[in-house]
Order: C-alpha cells, then sequence, then structure tokens
C-alpha cells in the first residue's frame, strides 16, 4: 500500500517535469516562428516590400446580364436597360476626398453626397470598388476618360437597370429585385460587386438562379496607378436565361381595371389543361420599379404598412376562409364515402342543432326538403352540416388535400402561404386541446379554421372540373400542350359529373346563387360556387348594407368554363364585398367574357 | 486505481461554473475575436460570408466548452473507450462509404450531416489514452507489453488516416500520442528507439507515399521546380508576409492576399492576410495569445490530481500547438504544405470544433479532479 502511494507521488512528479519539458519545447517552437517572421517581414521586408508592388494583376468579377421575364404573348414585362455608372477604388485613389472633389466638376454630387462615399470608403477593404454615381451621360463619361490620369482609382462601366414595362399590372407575380444583403458561401463572386441586385420577392426571387446567369471574371495587369494596361484572361459571363411566364399581360391588366373597383381583392384564372395560371391579380398593387431601383426608407416604410398591404400578393399569400367554395370538398367526399344519395332529401328548417348547440343556415326560413343538386345550387348550409358530420373531419380533410388545398406549389413563386385544413392533429399541435364535432360541422361549410389562398381555390375548381390533379404552373414551356397529363384523382367520376351539374345549376337555373355569373344566351355555359365567407359576429344579424366595410362578408366565386369542356378555372375572392352571388359572381362573369375574348377559340359552345 | 476524487459528486452548479479556468477562455476568445476581424477584412470589409459565421460558431463552441465543463469527468472517462471505438469503426468505413473530395475520402455523410471521422479521432485518441493510463498502475507503465499496447492504440489511426490519404492529421495524431505517451511517464529508452527506427523507415516511408505528397515535400526542397503551382502559393504568401513588415499595412490594407494572389485566404493562408495587414507585430501577438493559452493549460494540467484530467488538458494543449506551430511553419515555408488550417482564425468550422470539445474535456477535468490542497503537492513535487 505503501509501496503504491510512493509510485503515485512519484508519477505525478515526474508527469509535473516532464509537462514543463513539453512546454518549454512548444514555447521554443514558437519561438522558431517568430524567428522566421522576424526575418521574412523585418529582416528581409526590404526585399518582399518591391515584389509585392510588382505584383499589379488584378483579378475582377464580371456581372452577368439579368434575363427578361415575358409574358406568354412575348410582351416583356421586367427587361435591363443600360447606363452608364462610375465606381472608385479607396486603395488606388489615395486621397478619396480630393479625388471625389475634382470628380465633382464633371458629375455634380451633394455636398453630403460626397461625405457619405468618403465614410463608405473608409468603412470598406480599400480594394473594394464603390458605386459613386449612376445614370452618367455620353459626355460625362468622355470627359471622366480624358481626365482618367487625373483620376486615379476611377472608373466607368456599362451597367444594367432593372425595368419593370407593365409596371403594377404585373408586380406581385414578377416581383422585384434589390440590393444584395447576404452573400453565401457558395455564392457567386458577382455577389460582392457593388450594385449587384438579387430577386426578392415574386418571379424575381423564384427564378433567381435562371435569371442570373453566372459571373464571369477578368484578370487585367494594372499600372501603379491602377489603370489597366492589358487583359490577360478573361472568362465572359453568361447572360441569365428568359423566363417565359403563362400570364397573359394584356389580360391581366383588363381583368385588374375591372378588379380595381374594390378595395381588396384577388383573382386567379388557370388553364385546367396545362395547370398554366393564365392570370395572377392582386389588388391594391405597386410598381415594382419603385421599390428596385433605390426607394427611400420613407417611402418602403410607407408601402410595408399601408393598411391594404400592396406588397401583399393575395393569390398565393392571402388566406381566407373560402366559406361555401369549400362545399364542393363536402359534395364529393360524401359522394365518394357513400353519404350522400342524389334521392336522399334533407329537410333545412333554417337552423341545424348538435350537441346544445344551434348552427344557423344563410337561409333563415330554410330550404325545406333539399337533395344533393339543390343543395349545392342553393348553397343549404343545414345539408351540408349533415354531411360533415357524417364524414368527420378526417375524411373532409383528406379530400380537401386531394382537390389541392393546404399545400404550396412549386411553381417558382415564393411567400406562398399553404393555408390551413384542420383536422385533430392540426387542432392538438395548435392549441392541444381535442377536435371537437361542432368545428367539424363548420369546415363543412369553409369556415371555422379552414383557410385556403384564391391559388387554391382556383386548383381545387381545375380539379374537379377535370378530375386530374392539376398543379399550377407560371413558366411557360415544359407543361404546354400535355393537356390531361395530369394524372387522374381517383374520384368516381360519376360523383364528379354530379358536382359538376350542380354547379352548372347554380349558375344558370333559377335561384341559383350564382346566376349573376351567368353568361349571355349564345356563349359558353359556366359552371360555379358561391361563397361568403363571414368575418365579423356582426354580420350574422344584419343585412349587409347595415355594416361598415370591416364587417361585411368575403365575397368568393370559384367557376369554371366551358362547363361541357372545361378550359379556364377561376377564383375570385372580395374581401368584405359583401355576398358572394350579390359582388363576386357578376366580377367573376366579366372576367371569363375578358378570358375568353383573348382566347377566342374557346368561346363558343363546343 | 480507476477512481477519482470524491469531491466532484458534493459540487453545486455555481461551484462548478467558479472553478472553470477562466483565463484561458478569454484568451481563447481573444484569438477568436482576432479571426472575426481577419475574416472581416477578407471579406473586403464585410462580415459577410465568414466573419459572421465564424462568430456565431465560436460562440456556440464556448457555451460548449462550458456545458462539457460542468459534467462530471466519470462521464467522460466512461465515454472514452466507446467514443474511441466509434471513431475507429467510422475511419475504417471511410473508404468503402465516404465522400470524395479533392481526391481524398475523408468525409462521411449521414443523413443532411457530413463529418470527418478523423476530426473526431484527434478528441477520441486523447481520452482513450487518457483512460488507458488512467486505469494502468503507475509501475506499469513502462512494462513492454502496456507499451506496446499503448502504441497500437495510436497505431491503428494513424495507419487508417494514411489510407484516406490525409497526412497531416496522421501526423497530428502521432505526435500527440506520443506526447502523452511521454508524459504519462513512459520510460524515454523507447523513445529513443522510435526515433532511431523512425530515421530507418524514412526511405521506405518514401515508396508510400502518395505522388501529390511526394510532390509537395519535392517542391518544398526545390520551390524552382513548380513555380506556378504548389510553390508559386507559397512564394506569394511569402511576399504578402514579407511586405508587411514590422507593423503592417493597416487594417483592410493589404493588397497581396486581397487581390487573389494568395490561395485559400480564408482558411489556411489566412496568416498570409495577418502578416500583411498587421505586420510582424501583430503576428507576434497573436502568437503570443497561444503561448499564453498553452502556458495556462499546461498550468491547468499540473494542478490536477488525476492522471485522466492531466493527460486530457496536456494533449489538447499539445494538438493546439501542433495546429498553430505547423500551420504558420508552412505558410512562412518552413515546413512543406499540409492542409492544416489555424486553430480559431481560420474560417471553417471543424477545427474549432475540435479543439473547443478538447478544452471541454480539459476543463471538466480541471473542475472535478483538482483539489485546494493540490497547490501544495505540486509545490512539493518542484
Amino acid at each position: 500500500m505503501f509501496d503504491q502511494d510512493n509510485h503515485e507521488r512519484e508519477a505525478k512528479r515526474r508527469f509535473s517535469r516532464r509537462t514543463l519539458l513539453v512546454g518549454a519545447g512548444q514555447m521554443a517552437g514558437l519561438s522558431v516562428l517568430g524567428w522566421r517572421l522576424f526575418q521574412l517581414q523585418v529582416v528581409n521586408h526590404g526585399r518582399y516590400a518591391p515584389l509585392a508592388d510588382e505584383n499589379r494583376i488584378s483579378l475582377q468579377a464580371l456581372a452577368p446580364k439579368r434575363g427578361r421575364i415575358l409574358d406568354r404573348n412575348g410582351l416583356v414585362l421586367a427587361d435591363n436597360e443600360e447606363h452608364f455608372r462610375a465606381t472608385l477604388t479607396p486603395g488606388l485613389a489615395g486621397d478619396v476626398a480630393h479625388i471625389l472633389s475634382l470628380f465633382r466638376r464633371i458629375v455634380p454630387l451633394q455636398h453630403d453626397e460626397l461625405e457619405k462615399l468618403v465614410r463608405r470608403a473608409k468603412k470598406q477593404s480599400r480594394n473594394t470598388s464603390i458605386l459613386i454615381a449612376t445614370d452618367l451621360s455620353f459626355e460625362q463619361v468622355a470627359e471622366i476618360n480624358l481626365f482618367a490620369p487625373r483620376l486615379p482609382g476611377i472608373a466607368t462601366q456599362t451597367a444594367w437597370r432593372r425595368k419593370y414595362r407593365q409596371g403594377p399590372a404585373t408586380g406581385h407575380v414578377v416581383g422585384y429585385v434589390g440590393n444584395v444583403e447576404r452573400v453565401g458561401l457558395d455564392d457567386d463572386a458577382v455577389m460582392r460587386l457593388p450594385g449587384m441586385k438579387t430577386g426578392k420577392s415574386g418571379i424575381e426571387a423564384g427564378m433567381e438562379k435562371q435569371l442570373r446567369g453566372q459571373g464571369g471574371t477578368i484578370k487585367i495587369e494594372v499600372d501603379a496607378h491602377g489603370h489597366a494596361v492589358r487583359d490577360l484572361e478573361s472568362q465572359e459571363p453568361k447572360e441569365g436565361r428568359d423566363v417565359v411566364l403563362t400570364i397573359d399581360a394584356a389580360l391581366q391588366k383588363r381583368i385588374l381595371d375591372r378588379l380595381m373597383r374594390e378595395r381588396r381583392a384577388s383573382c386567379v384564372v388557370l388553364d385546367v389543361t396545362s395547370g398554366e395560371v393564365v392570370v395572377m391579380a392582386s389588388v391594391p398593387g405597386f410598381d415594382p420599379g419603385d421599390v428596385a431601383e433605390g426607394i427611400s426608407n420613407e417611402s418602403w416604410q410607407r408601402l410595408v404598412n399601408a393598411e391594404d398591404k400592396p406588397l401583399l400578393n393575395r393569390a398565393i399569400a392571402g388566406q381566407y376562409p373560402p366559406g361555401s367554395t369549400f362545399k364542393l370538398v363536402t359534395a364529393l367526399a360524401a359522394l365518394q364515402k357513400g353519404y350522400a344519395d342524389p334521392d336522399e332529401h334533407i329537410s333545412c328548417q333554417g337552423t341545424y342543432d348538435l350537441a346544445d348547440h344551434s348552427y344557423r343556415c344563410w337561409k333563415r326560413t330554410g330550404h325545406g326538403a333539399v337533395g344533393f343538386r339543390q343543395a349545392v345550387k342553393e348553397s343549404c348550409d343545414v345539408y351540408f352540416y349533415e354531411m360533415a358530420k357524417r364524414l368527420g373531419i378526417d375524411a373532409l380533410a383528406e379530400m380537401a388535400r386531394k382537390l389541392g388545398l393546404g399545400m404550396v406549389y412549386p411553381c417558382g413563386l415564393p411567400q406562398q402561404k399553404a393555408g390551413v385544413i384542420p383536422d385533430g392533429d392540426w387542432k392538438r399541435a395548435q392549441t392541444n386541446t381535442s377536435w371537437l364535432g361542432g368545428e367539424t360541422v363548420l369546415a363543412g361549410i369553409g369556415q371555422g379554421y379552414v383557410l385556403a389562398t384564391p391559388l387554391q381555390l382556383a386548383v381545387m375548381t381545375a380539379r374537379v372540373a377535370t378530375g386530374r390533379a392539376v398543379v399550377p404552373a407560371l413558366e411557360r414551356g415544359g407543361q404546354q400542350g400535355r393537356a390531361f397529363e395530369f394524372p387522374a384523382l381517383d374520384i368516381d367520376e360519376r360523383n364528379l359529373q354530379a358536382v359538376r351539374d350542380a354547379m352548372v345549376a347554380a349558375v344558370n337555373e333559377d335561384g341559383g346563387t350564382g346566376v349573376k355569373a351567368a353568361l349571355g344566351d349564345a356563349q359558353s355555359i359556366v359552371a360555379g360556387k358561391t361563397g361568403t365567407s363571414q368575418v365579423s359576429q356582426a354580420s350574422s344579424d344584419s343585412a349587409q348594407d347595415a355594416l361598415t366595410w370591416e364587417e361585411r362578408d368575403h365575397a368568393l366565386f370559384v367557376a369554371f368554363v366551358p362547363a361541357s369542356k372545361p378550359r379556364f378555372a377561376i377564383s375570385a375572392i372580395i374581401e368584405h364585398g359583401g355576398g358572394g352571388g350579390a359582388t363576386a359572381a357578376p366580377f367573376v362573369r366579366d372576367c371569363i367574357e375578358a378570358v375568353l375574348e383573348a382566347f377566342p377559340q374557346h368561346g363558343q359552345q363546343g | 486505481m480507476g477512481y477519482i476524487s470524491g469531491r466532484s459528486m458534493t459540487m453545486t452548479m455555481g461551484e462548478k461554473l467558479w472553478r472553470v479556468h477562466w483565463p484561458v477562455l478569454i484568451v481563447i476568445s481573444a484569438i477568436a475575436a482576432l479571426g472575426t476581424a481577419a475574416l472581416y477584412s477578407v471579406a473586403g470589409g464585410s462580415f459577410q460570408p465568414w466573419a459572421e459565421r465564424h462568430t456565431l460558431r465560436f460562440l456556440l463552441s464556448v457555451s460548449l466548452v462550458i456545458v462539457m465543463a460542468v459534467v462530471r469527468t466519470e462521464v467522460w472517462l466512461k465515454l472514452a473507450y466507446p467514443v474511441y471505438v466509434i471513431a475507429l469503426l467510422a475511419l475504417a468505413l471511410v473508404p468503402l462509404v465516404g465522400v470524395e473530395a479533392l481526391g481524398a475520402r475523408r468525409w462521411i455523410g449521414v443523413g443532411m450531416m457530413s463529418f470527418q471521422p478523423s476530426e473526431i479521432m484527434k478528441i477520441a485518441l486523447i481520452v482513450a489514452l487518457a483512460r488507458y493510463y488512467q486505469w494502468l498502475p503507475a509501475d506499469q507503465v513502462s512494462r513492454p507489453q502496456w507499451v506496446l499496447a499503448a502504441f497500437a492504440m495510436i497505431a491503428v489511426p494513424v495507419v487508417l488516416t494514411l489510407r484516406q490519404p490525409d497526412l497531416g492529421t496522421a501526423l497530428m495524431l502521432s505526435a500527440v500520442g506520443l506526447v502523452m505517451m511521454f508524459l504519462a511517464g513512459t520510460s524515454l529508452l523507447y523513445f529513443g528507439s522510435v526515433v532511431a527506427a523512425a530515421a530507418a523507415a524514412m526511405p521506405l516511408g518514401w515508396s508510400h507515399l502518395h505522388d501529390y505528397q511526394r510532390r509537395r515535400m519535392e517542391i518544398f526542397f526545390d520551390p524552382e521546380r513548380d513555380p506556378l503551382g504548389a510553390g508559386y502559393h507559397i512564394a506569394q504568401s511569402k511576399i504578402a508576409i514579407g511586405s508587411g513588415g514590422a507593423w503592417g499595412k493597416g487594417f483592410m490594407q493589404g493588397t497581396q492576399s486581397q487581390l487573389d494572389f494568395v490561395p485559400e485566404k480564408h482558411t489556411d493562408f489566412i496568416v498570409t492576410m495577418l502578416g500583411e495587414e498587421w505586420g510582424f507585430a501583430g503576428l507576434m501577438f497573436l502568437l503570443s495569445l497561444y503561448a499564453l493559452a498553452l502556458t495556462f493549460m499546461f498550468l491547468m494540467a499540473m494542478r490536477c490530481q488525476n492522471i485522466f484530467a492531466r493527460l486530457v488538458i496536456a494533449g489538447t494543449a499539445t494538438t493546439l500547438f501542433i495546429y498553430v506551430f505547423i500551420n504558420v511553419a508552412m505558410v512562412t515555408g518552413l515546413v512543406p504544405v499540409v492542409g492544416i488550417p489555424l486553430p480559431l482564425v481560420s474560417y471553417g468550422g471543424t477545427s474549432m470544433i475540435t479543439l473547443m470539445a478538447g478544452l471541454g474535456l480539459a476543463m471538466s477535468g480541471y473542475v472535478h479532479g483538482r483539489d485546494a490542497s493540490q497547490r501544495d503537492e505540486i509545490s512539493r513535487s518542484w
């Protein structure tokens, strides 16, 4: 035992001894490094300094030209305008303030602008150039180049500025570019160039990769003043690819003109055969050109904080209770599961009782005995309360997802919202409470937790119209002309036909809720469904006219046309528009007329 | 033999935190802060893309150190062998399932993440050896069979990393392992014979080097052989550092490192930028910080009672030293180019995580493995 302790103590002493030795060895190692650095930096400094000065080959990144964005007919939505600009490299300029004061004689600069530039130059690496002036005239460029020897560090270049040719009409879809805020590790070196822009929203952001192209590089030998002596080798930048959208800008403009009568509204028109989004409109809008080219912070804040949120693309990011348009989901699910029998009639006395609670039908006096077709056509709430109760929330949610609700689509648009298709799991995750039967009943008429975007409602309608898993597309090509190549939805064709038939009745038969959407006699037959989603408690007790704007219901309408051979699906929402049949249906009628005029081959009933 | 001081059982969290060696953490933080400044400058005066990520990663690793420090050393002791075995298996798997990058297979992908088993081995070898000597009675340390066992623990991962091929890591593992064997008290006779054997095996080893490794060696001894390849890089690196002079060209005022003459300027060659912009003075300040950190760590090791803690601390310190030494020596042309970053300064997560995890282990040993009375004992051993 004593022996063991002795060994321990000896081991410890030996450890300390050897640790000191190793430590000393490492200090010696660091000293060797110190000695080496002393040699390089102090003793031989005189030899290396001129060598460094002779190294005057500068590697510059060349920005690629951004691809254009076109509409389906080749109309330019976004392209680039050439302009001249001047940059300054502080490292070559020496006295930045002095050089800028000389530069000012050619290109006027405000005094505070000049000071701002001097401060920026100090903050940055002296080898990174900064942008000092844009939109130079040809004369100014010539003059700068003439006086180049007296303006070391200043260079002129051709640059491009993004132009949004259609202004607010396609603002939401096209989006806008802005300054690069974050540079990723794997990003192209051009991202660090002064004045470089990247997509911030809409297609500009969603298809950034295709639009941006690839930066090039150029190796230049420069003289002591930084002026290029000769180009050594260069790799041309690869221009970005043009993106042709499925949008018909002229049609979109027409529809927007009509929609602009409303304060906040949105409309989507989808080609059901290809999934192409022909119109995506959102009101109010904004001009992306204002945002892209250095908007002042004040105006930006005003845009962001505006009450009606003009920057919001309501078609993909506005989430609304779909109201009765959701009855298409309930109807199909009920037929599919065998809960709805077209011959069965359910009695509607204006209210529906479930577990101590009474749910109202929009028609206070009741519809009497209603069958399936009449329930859809007249949008009887009681009928669908009963169907929802029979189905249960899971079957309802399953059909909603099958019809494309509750998801975002890979169509190149960021900022899409998924909406909400609630079920038991969802509610538990959100509120940690279990699902209630009454919530199923409300979900059955598209109220309660259910939320959907106009784009989703258009997809839902397209899927009902075709029985296929239509997915929206915004870029033309790829999907075009591949009619009915979307996979079938695995829904019984007879059931689909029953729903479509009821939708035709809703628009074209007396007593239908959507009669205001019907076209003239010789024209195509429209199939549609109204929706009125309640947003305030007050609206259930008073007439819409007696309410303030904010209390009024949202008006919705979904439709497809022509009913016999569907080509277009349309969804529209008018925020606080009152009733779907009263406000949204007439708008959709005008909208369909415009669409059929733009695509005349589908105007006649085949 | 395998027990560790019972005091750790009764310590409160506050006491543990009080016992953390804060000065070494402060020095390490100062080094990392210099790294942030350097990466800011390399990016042309921007926190993007490197400086910001570097800082975040460092802050995360510091919290890792503190969390690891308050975990009882017994836990690490128990994990030592399993971690070593797992690292060994992963290393053995690399040639089979690894991802090839730059002509070498070093990475293994696990789901979304990919990791380098050789990095884990750097820590695993330290804890496993420390665990081994904690178990081995002091009078047995120099017995041939136990020396051989320790040697095998080092040799197996070294051979596996050499096969990847990753010469830098293999050298580092052998050096750290041998230093730990030395500190544990292995008789000097063994080291003498190893040196002799190594000298004898040199020609044999040359023939087993990979082409690129041999080329680097040749270029090192004769830079003119490849003025535009690796030799060019070293020449440019020397020009950049030398042109910095005694006081440097000033923060963000470098021309060489910023103008892309120097490759890997934000990772392995960051010293060139530091040397050019901050001069001899700046680099000496940085080296002094490393020296101070090393000194603190060796003092920590000597204050610890149990062998495990002592060896883990000393092993981590040695790892830090080797990183710094090889990196600076490589960039200044003292040793051939092997891809080793400047720890806590170069951009890149793995070396920082490795070192900080080692520091966390070391700190746990330091927090739990010493008593107040320890001080007297050390002074007696002088």
